[in-house]
């Protein structure tokens, strides 16, 4: 089964939720398409982008039914890094399911 | 020990169809844990709390599967215990690079994918206990042993790192080494040889099922959260 956007997006969105649930309050991460999750502009720190990739990996792994990684040699070599925001991570999740459908 | 300490913990054991892996199988089951055993074969025990998933750890996806079914049934992962290996002692000018190849497979690249995926799940519940099961030849570097020792030294390199990495979480990540155990691995080496190691131990015995099944508890106890990335050697080796 490959999952829409809207529910790719939604996947991505409840793994910013958990990390939400760990920061305070003055540092809540915005739940948008344009956050962005690595780089400069980026309020994520190293451990939490990793947080967030492995939620994201395991609910879409276990939406589609099989196995996603989403830090392979594939997406290394994109040309626009997947995690550089939500709308980048959500295109390459997409991407990746599309193409195992 | 005091009744049910396990109750409401679930627990994931590989090779836990025999030897040492079943032993602390029936142990966490006796005391009340869920405990869900990783297998190549299929279960060779029953128990109403007993889940058993047929997976070699030496394949990625397998693992990946199998962790997959586990979270299909269960939201929460508390205690892993990293004990499947395979071994083949031999020289190393005559080692084939096959069975050289397997015991990293099995015994480095399958308990770090378990314990990777284990964490993602632990890490929900901010609390998890990691252990791994090494083995004295780490430190005796017996002649024969040079890819199996090799690998449980990269196994205890191996948690210490991801001990830091997880702390956030509240998993911990301790190597219990364990000194020479009846067990079928154990039986695959020459008995002469097993006599004379055990004999030039500090406290010349063999394990016993209790030594092994303290250092667990130990490690898995809900007040060891301050221990991590720790070995601790059976027998007195060092």
């Amino acid at each position: 089964m490959v999952p829409s956007q809207e529910a790719i997006l939604a996947i991505i969105f409840q793994a910013l939720t958990n990390l939400n649930l760990e920061r305070d309050a003055s540092s809540q991460v915005p739940l948008d398409v344009d956050t962005a999750l690595f780089g400069g502009a980026s309020a994520l720190d190293s451990l939490a982008l990793v947080s967030v990739i492995s939620d994201v990996e395991m609910a879409v792994s276990d939406a589609v039914g099989e196995p996603i990684s989403l830090t392979d040699d594939q997406a290394l070599s994109q040309q626009v890094s997947p995690f550089t925001s939500v709308r980048t991570l959500c295109a390459y999740v997409l991407q990746l399911t599309h193409e195992r459908a | 020990m005091p009744g049910e300490v396990y109750s409401g913990r679930v627990a994931l054991i590989t090779g836990s169809s025999r030897g040492v892996g079943r032993l602390i199988s029936e142990h966490l089951l006796l005391h009340g844990a869920t405990v869900l055993g990783f297998g190549r074969g299929e279960a060779t025990y029953q128990h109403e709390r007993y889940r058993h998933f047929q997976a070699d750890i030496a394949d990625p996806n397998q693992v990946l599967q199998a962790f997959m079914a586990v979270r299909r049934e269960f939201p929460a992962l508390h205690i892993v215990v990293n004990n499947a290996a395979v071994l083949t002692s031999q020289y190393a000018l005559i080692m084939a690079a096959s069975a050289a190849k397997s015991m990293v497979d099995t015994n480095l690249l399958g308990a770090f994918l378990v314990s990777r995926e284990a964490a993602k799940l632990m890490r929900k519940e901010k609390w998890g206990r990691i252990i791994n099961i090494s083995s004295m030849a780490v430190s005796l570097e017996p002649m024969g042993d040079t890819m199996y020792a090799a690998c449980k030294a990269g196994l205890t390199v191996m948690g210490n790192i991801m001990a830091k990495e997880f702390a956030p979480f509240g998993i911990t990540v301790n190597t219990l080494a364990i000194s020479a155990i009846e067990t079928d691995m154990l039986r695959q080496l020459p008995q002469e040889t097993i006599q004379e190691v055990i004999g030039g131990l500090p406290l010349p015995r063999p394990a016993q099922p209790e030594d092994i099944l303290n250092v667990i508890d130990f490690f898995a106890s809900g007040r060891s959260s301050y221990i991590t990335a720790q070995t601790l050697n059976l027998g007195g080796v060092h």
